[in-house]
């Protein structure tokens, strides 16, 4: 992190001067001086972290990174971006105002909301977008190619849900508009002021829509799948992650995380225009590093040993360690009550059934212990954002002031005990299922890892949410101290 | 679970007026006479049904506190109908409403319903606020307004339906714009044949999830 120094210092917010040196970045591309001070250096601080990043051990979930990392080899587009973004980007944002009205917080703050698309959805748009209009620059083109093909393996399993993505978006805007709304999406991606909240944005949520958006679209596919279904089978068990989520108010707590972060972030933004020069540059440094915090999430998957912690009680110990201090007991009991559920659970769902016994009756099927699996995720994804928006409350309010670090660290225990419910779950599964055919029992096991995946993704994304919270915290401290 | 439509609701007004009381009366159908400060906001959620359609409510439960009132403020956007709580034995909660009533015009839409609900109404002894000075000042501001007792539940159900009813009516009116999310109206999940578009994503979605 030794060069955090010169990124801070060419952030996107800092407008004209970046000019000479973005300059030297894009070369002899055919642009206009005017477009390369408004797009290029955008673009130049923005792709400045990711040979960092490259640096690495890549995960799945940074892969968003590599699109834009591929696109700097690719320099003959950038003056095709650069003065084609910026003739399209007041159209493209009027249009999103118009247009996209059924996206959650879209007309409230189209700048904050409009993210970089998920590169699998952004390769898959514009391919398709090419085939209808044949519009879609060479550059662009090249970027969502290599996306498309970095994606793809690391993806994996996840490939489904960018599927949720990409419908999400295609049932919502309508007319031949969208193209030119997800146009605008990508312009804005290029031009608007960076949002550092990108870069680390783990796994598929890309803040192109939020958080909570993809979740609630998610719940209602499954209300409306539901509502198709009730008539023929009432029956059968069926686990909704999305509804169950809400049901434990996830979503809520996930929405008012949103509001808190985006207000933050806006807040933050307009406290660095009104500094200058030196104490800018000061502020951009330390808020750099609380930035940095946030971006150094390692979580190893293959390290959690599914025969620990049997009851949940480990995680209570970790989780009380990690909150020390943090006041906010009550939230953490309801997640640590949550966890020692589903452990109970789980040890039952695994007791050895008498020789006896009725399988069929004693044993619990696969369809209930998938249920049982979901409905855990879901109530334990939900009670961790719980957890966050409640922190972020707390440090809003100033009782109580958590490192970065510390969050961070509570982001991993979330995780880790996510995947590791999930693995005691399928080999729940796998013993229930053991007289199942395999095209039973795997959608099963896949399902669940798929919601423990996303859970996890969810709870990363949820950390992120803070980031703007804890800076905003920090210029708060540094301003009260300084009166002193 | 399928619903036509849902509202999101705030309850704001002082600390201890009841604010919390009446969401667990309404959403639980339970008094708890001892309730832990809300820090920032709670949720709550139920289903409702209005002219034969089912109506989900979703409602934040803010702080009271004038120390979370900068982080509460933020909570109010996108908010339909809101629930202006005053304690009709404490007589400066209802001296507090007119600062309320700015902040929520202020800082959500201008369509947004309110309902002026004066709580503990049970307790008529020690009644500091008459009846009738709550019903001048909702007309003054044009406000509903009701007594309620969130202990006895007497109006608790009432006040949540008919806040739903004036939204429900302001929508038949034309007033509200349901697909513009900031007036905290959605549209519940659409029914089959109008949705061609999902279905082949969705196919993706069962295989995929393998939850269906």
């Amino acid at each position: 992190m030794s060069d955090s120094g010169p990124i801070s210092a060419e952030d996107p917010v800092s407008e004209g001067h970046d000019a000479s040196s973005a300059e030297t970045s894009v070369g002899s591309s055919p642009i206009t001086p005017e477009s390369t001070t408004d797009v290029a250096p955008t673009r130049r601080a923005k792709r400045r972290p990711e040979p960092k990043a490259a640096g690495e051990p890549q995960e799945a979930p940074k892969v968003e990174e590599q699109p834009a990392q591929t696109s700097t080899v690719s320099q003959g587009g950038w003056g095709y971006w650069g003065s084609w973004g910026k003739s399209i980007l007041s159209t493209a944002t009027a249009t999103v105002a118009t247009v996209g009205q059924g996206l959650t917080q879209v007309i409230e703050k189209a700048e904050t909301t409009l993210g970089i698309p998920s590169p699998t959805e952004l390769s898959a748009q514009v391919e398709q977008e090419q085939k209808e209009q044949g519009e879609t620059s060479s550059g662009a083109d090249a970027a969502a190619a290599d996306g498309s093909a970095a994606v793809g393996g690391a993806m994996g399993m996840l490939t489904s849900l960018t599927s949720v993505v990409q419908s999400t978006g295609k049932t919502v805007i309508t007319g031949s508009l969208d193209a030119l709304e997800f146009i605008g999406k990508k312009t804005m991606d290029v031009i608007a002021e960076g949002d550092p909240g990108f870069k680390k944005t783990k796994g598929l949520m890309i803040r192109n829509s939020t958080l909570s958006q993809v979740l609630r679209e998610a719940k209602q596919r499954e209300e409306q799948q539901t509502a198709e279904k009730e008539s023929e089978s009432d029956k059968k068990v069926v686990a909704h992650y999305g509804m169950l989520f809400d049901e434990f108010q996830g979503l809520s707590h996930l929405e008012a995380l949103e509001i808190l972060s985006r207000e933050s972030e806006s807040k933050v933004k307009s406290v660095l225009t009104t500094l200058s020069g030196d104490e800018q540059l000061q502020l951009r440094g330390e808020l750099q590093l609380i930035k940095d915090s946030f971006s150094l999430v390692e979580f190893d998957d293959e390290e959690v040993d599914e025969k620990k912690d049997g009851d949940g009680s480990e995680f209570e110990r970790e989780l009380t360690e990690a909150l020390k201090g943090l006041s906010v007991t009550s939230t953490a009991e309801k997640l640590n009550k949550a966890c020692k559920s589903t452990c109970s659970q789980i040890t039952d769902m695994t007791q050895p059934e008498g020789e006896d016994g009725d399988e069929t009756t004693e044993r619990a099927s696969v369809e209930e212990v998938h249920a049982a699996a979901i409905r855990s995720l879901a109530e334990l994804t939900a009670r961790s954002i719980e957890l966050f928006h409640k922190l972020a409350e707390r440090i809003l309010f100033s009782s109580c002031s958590a490192e970065a670090k510390v969050l961070s660290q509570l982001t991993v225990i979330l995780c880790k005990e996510i995947s590791l419910l999930s693995k005691k779950f399928t080999s729940c599964l796998t013993t229930a299922g053991a007289n199942e055919k395999g095209e039973v029992l795997n959608p099963l096991i896949t399902g669940v890892f798929l919601e423990a995946s996303n859970s996890a993704s969810y709870i990363q994304d949820a950390f992120q949410l803070l980031m703007p919270i804890l800076e905003i915290s920090h210029i708060q401290q540094r301003a009260e101290s300084s009166e002193q | 679970m399928a619903y036509a439509y849902l509202f999101k609701y705030i309850i704001i007004g002082d600390t201890g007026v009841g604010k919390s009381c009446l969401l667990l009366q309404f959403t639980d159908k339970r008094f708890q006479p001892v309730h832990d400060l809300t820090i920032g906001v709670e949720f709550g959620a139920r289903m409702i049904t209005i002219d034969g359609k089912q109506i989900k409510l979703q409602i934040w439960d803010t702080a009271g506190q004038e120390s979370f009132r900068s982080i509460t403020r933020s909570y109010y956007r996108g908010a339909a109908g809101a629930l202006l709580v005053y304690d009709i034995t404490r007589r400066d909660t209802f001296n507090h409403l007119t600062t309320w009533l700015e902040d929520a015009r202020q800082h959500s839409n201008s369509n947004m319903v309110i309902m002026l609900i004066g709580n503990k109404s049970d307790l008529e002894s020690r009644r500091e606020v008459k009846k009738e000075e709550g019903e001048a000042f909702a007309r003054e501001h044009g406000l509903i307004f009701m007594e309620t007792s969130a202990k006895t539940a007497s109006n608790v159900e009432e006040a949540f339906i008919n806040t739903a009813k004036e939204i429900y009516e302001k929508i038949q009116e034309g007033v509200f714009d349901i697909n513009n999310e900031a007036n905290g109206i959605k549209i519940g999940p659409q029914h089959p044949t109008t949705n061609s578009t999902l279905s082949g994503s969705q196919g993706g979605q069962h295989a995929g999830g393998g939850c269906c």
